[in-house]
């Protein structure tokens, strides 16, 4: 068809992007996390081991798995992207380094486990098939191994998106390297540390073999580092704020990403901040993470208790109210009726009618306040608070208008 | 007489011109002027017309999400600041818009069409989209990646963001975040929710890609606020026409807001919703009743929509039913009284009927078992009463569990209300029968 040469592409821009010019327009593009470093700092270890692994096997001709595994933000796909572009390198300036062929792919880029098929052999040959006449063709590919002398490193990232029910997917995938001309090795990355364990039959965890490797999340020195790293050269943040950032982000999940989210925010801040600036001294202070921080981390429930109406503020607080007599975590809309109705008289209001506050409960449910069980049954709905007791009566004491 | 003529054409014409405006104002046609927004959401505007701008002047990708509850202005406060985009050309000529919207693309397929087609991509011809999903995801993703820092930006605007979490495995939402994060055609993502909680919707992968930039939108307006955006709502601009009428007008809007009955109508509203939607609905019928007879607001007006407002729904049905469905709802409300709120079933309520019906004989009228069926199984389409959940279609309906879904306070108010209700009836509602 003709369709098939077609390269797709997105209107060209009319004017080329502006390239920074101040010190915090240069401290944000290196810090936005597309901009990948040539060397990633705190992975070294990592590095040199998939480097070795992923080197020897192709030296040897042989095949094989790696198994990656890593909570998000740690580092794991920019690694491997970094170890291939070092082997790349190594092949360009080495005669005798084997040449061989890259295969990434990712479970989340795939509408359906079996799409994988389709998008190795379109990598390898170039060929468009159906999912099932490409799992054949490449079964014949990795068993005879005609014509072929360069070996394949296949990357799969989100490995546990290819599972089905009957694991055709991911058996193929770890069986193609144990075939003796295949020369295949396997890099797969997914996030459970136990993933082969839990989700995979023995006979595809045993092929998977024992070649594991944990990404651990970030420390704050690690974090701290990363930062810094990315700003060398340039005096935009205080190392103290620095510190700040990766401190926080290290205590709540090590996620390398976060941290970067939160020092471009900073910048952003400190820009508003002050917008003449000229650019001496460090610019990016404490008090700009810590908005950032705040931005990013705090729950905003308590504020929008706070700028609730009075007749919302009054309804959350006749729920807790029946909570607290009736010791339950869950109560029918009738009795939190009552307890309404009950409230406004004490506070000299004009209590509303049913169908008010059927819709003054449908609000906070809808900005889930409170959660509410899927009913037609208006008056025997069960409510519960989607948020603590004590945070709504911290977030309602003396505040009535 | 000729000249008097046209003089009320030309009054008609100005009431028209009058009500065209206030009602495109009302009903959320007009996105209010920048200075308006700006008096309470200076600091949100401004983040976000800084987040697109550099997307489309310097490429960077970011991603945001604007929270809030309903009608606090999440979509007027985007749409304001993509009108304020769209007129800066600097920025307009290198962006390209792409609006979602979770309630109609309630997949990943069709979203994913949606996109290649406002996108104009290269498998568009005309207003089909051509391949199937997996060849759409593909061909738009190498498309987006072909791109690099020399193509177009883009930008995403997902209203009710936290339907597209629904969605298997997330894979729109990944597939954009993943693109803001990584070297590739420059996009930004602005996803519009009300869900406060929609971060711990996404999964784990998808959130760590996400930038966590909150804006949030609450509905802050204090009471003399809100008077006040009463008082900007209704009053006119000078372009409407007649500027005498104008200053007119004007006038009796003061004078309007000024009144002890306004100001009460108003606390009241304020205090059930202190959102611009629902002052936007308690405008709307005194907009519409302006005409010839009638060329000003008066404060009855506000009163009377109010009230429709405040209706009770249950209520009101409960005003059309006749004195056997009555009688047969008091004997419902005693039995859940009596029983604890346990359900009851048509021959508990029949029987409660009956012992009604023999004590007091000469007021009403005594009906047959099925006139009396055939009146319940009416209040059971008007869900006055209601079958237990669970306990459906297997048993015979004179036996199946049912619960009464009006409160005793409502009844009372009816029945006090109810034309033709005897004084028995009334009696009885509040003294159950002795048994």
């Amino acid at each position: 068809t003709p369709r098939k040469d077609i390269v797709p592409h997105i209107s060209v821009r009319r004017t080329p992007c502006k390239t920074p010019s101040k010190i915090l327009e240069h401290a944000r593009a290196r810090l936005h996390v597309s901009a990948v470093p040539d060397s990633l700092p705190c992975r070294e270890h990592e590095f040199a081991d998939i480097y070795t692994f992923v080197k020897s096997k192709i030296l040897d001709g042989t095949g094989g798995c790696m198994y990656i595994s890593g909570v998000p933000g740690t580092g794991k796909t920019a690694t491997v992207t970094e170890v291939m572009s070092f082997l790349r390198k190594e092949v360009d300036e080495d005669k005798d380094f084997p040449e061989f062929t890259l295969v990434e792919m990712n479970g989340m880029k795939l509408t359906e486990p079996h799409q994988a098929f389709v998008q190795i052999l379109k990598a390898l040959t170039g060929q468009k098939a159906t999912a099932e006449h490409s799992s054949q063709l490449l079964d014949k590919y990795f068993t005879s191994a005609a014509g072929r002398k360069q070996p394949i490193v296949l990357l799969v990232d989100e490995l546990d998106l290819l599972w089905t029910r009957k694991q055709g997917v991911l058996y193929s995938i770890f069986d193609w390297p144990s075939r003796p001309k295949a020369r295949l090795i396997v890099l797969a990355i997914a996030n459970t540390m136990d993933l082969p364990e839990r989700i995979m039959m023995n006979r595809i965890s045993s092929r998977l073999g024992l070649t594991r490797m944990t990404f651990q999340p970030y420390t704050f020195k690690q974090l701290q580092s990363i930062v810094q790293s990315r700003l060398e050269g340039l005096q935009a943040f205080e190392p103290d704020a620095i510190q700040l950032a990766a401190r926080k982000v290290a205590a709540v999940s090590g996620d390398a990403r976060r941290a970067l989210d939160i020092c471009r925010r900073a910048t952003e801040l400190a820009e508003t901040a002050q917008p003449t600036g000229k650019g001496k001294g460090p610019l990016v202070g404490m008090k700009h993470v810590d908005r950032a921080l705040a931005e990013m981390f705090s729950s905003p429930k308590i504020v929008a208790m706070r700028q609730a109406s009075r007749q919302e503020q009054i309804f959350l607080r006749a729920i807790a109210t029946e909570f607290k007599m009736s010791g339950l975590e869950e109560a029918p809309f009738e009795k939190v009726l009552i307890q309404h109705i009950s409230i406004c008289r004490l506070e000299g209001l004009h209590p509303p009618v049913v169908s008010e506050v059927v819709a003054v409960c449908r609000r906070l449910a809808s900005c889930r306040l409170i959660l509410l069980e899927s009913s037609t049954n208006e008056l025997q709905q069960r409510i519960r608070l989607n948020v603590s007791q004590d945070d709504v009566m911290y977030a309602l004491r003396d505040h009535g208008e | 007489m000729p000249k008097r003529r046209r003089e009320s054409e030309f009054g008609l014409s100005t009431l028209e011109k009058v009500q065209q405006t206030l009602r495109r104002r009302v009903c959320r046609i007009e996105i209010p002027p920048k200075e308006i927004i700006e008096e309470n959401l200076k600091e949100q505007r401004q983040h976000l017309v800084d987040l697109i701008s550099r997307c489309a002047i310097r490429g960077e990708g970011n991603s945001a999400l604007v929270t809030g509850p309903h009608g606090s202005g999440k979509t007027m406060l985007v749409s304001s600041v993509l009108s304020e985009i769209e007129a800066n050309p600097r920025v307009s000529k290198n962006l390209l818009i792409v609006r979602l919207n979770g309630l109609l693309q309630t997949d990943d397929k069709i979203a994913i069409e949606e996109i290649t087609r406002q996108l104009r991509l290269d498998n568009v011809v005309g207003d089909k989209v051509f391949g199937s999903f997996a060849e759409n995801l593909a061909f738009l993703l190498e498309a987006l990646k072909s791109g690099s820092d020399s193509a177009q930006s883009i930008l995403f605007v997902l209203e009710e963001f936290d339907l597209f979490a629904y969605h298997k495995n997330q894979t729109l939402l990944y597939n954009l975040f993943d693109i803001c994060q990584s070297a590739q055609t420059p996009i930004a993502v602005v996803g519009i929710t009300r869900r406060l909680d929609v971060v711990e919707l996404l999964e784990k992968r998808v959130k760590s890609r996400f930038s966590h930039r909150h804006i949030h939108v609450f509905n802050s307006l204090t009471f003399p606020a809100y008077k006040e955006a009463c008082q900007r709502m209704l009053t006119l601009p000078s372009a409407v026409g007649d500027a005498k009428f104008v200053k007119r007008w004007n006038q009796s809007i003061e004078t309007l807001c000024s009144n002890s009955t306004v100001h009460d109508v108003l606390k009241k509203a304020h205090q059930l919703d202190k959102s611009i939607c629902g002052l936007q609905s308690l405008l709307l019928l005194p907009i519409c009743r302006v005409s010839d007879d009638h060329p000003e607001i008066q404060p009855v007006d506000l009163l009377e929509s109010s009230k429709h407002l405040a209706a009770d729904s249950k209520a009101a049905m409960l005003h059309g039913i006749s004195v056997l469905q009555l009688s047969l709802v008091i004997g419902m409300k005693h039995l859940t009284e009596l029983n604890d709120g346990d359900p009851f079933n048509f021959e508990m309520v029949y029987n409660e009927y009956l012992k009604f019906v023999q004590r007091k004989a000469h007021v009403v009228q005594c009906f047959e078992k099925p006139v009396v069926l055939k009146a319940f199984e009416h209040l059971v389409a008007l869900e006055i009463v209601k079958a237990v959940d669970g306990h459906g279609s297997r048993t015979q309906k004179e036996y199946r569990a049912m619960s009464l879904l009006v409160t005793p306070a409502q009844l009372m108010d009816v029945l006090n209300t109810h034309p033709g209700c005897p004084s028995e009836l009334k009696h009885w509602a509040s003294n159950p029968l002795p048994s």
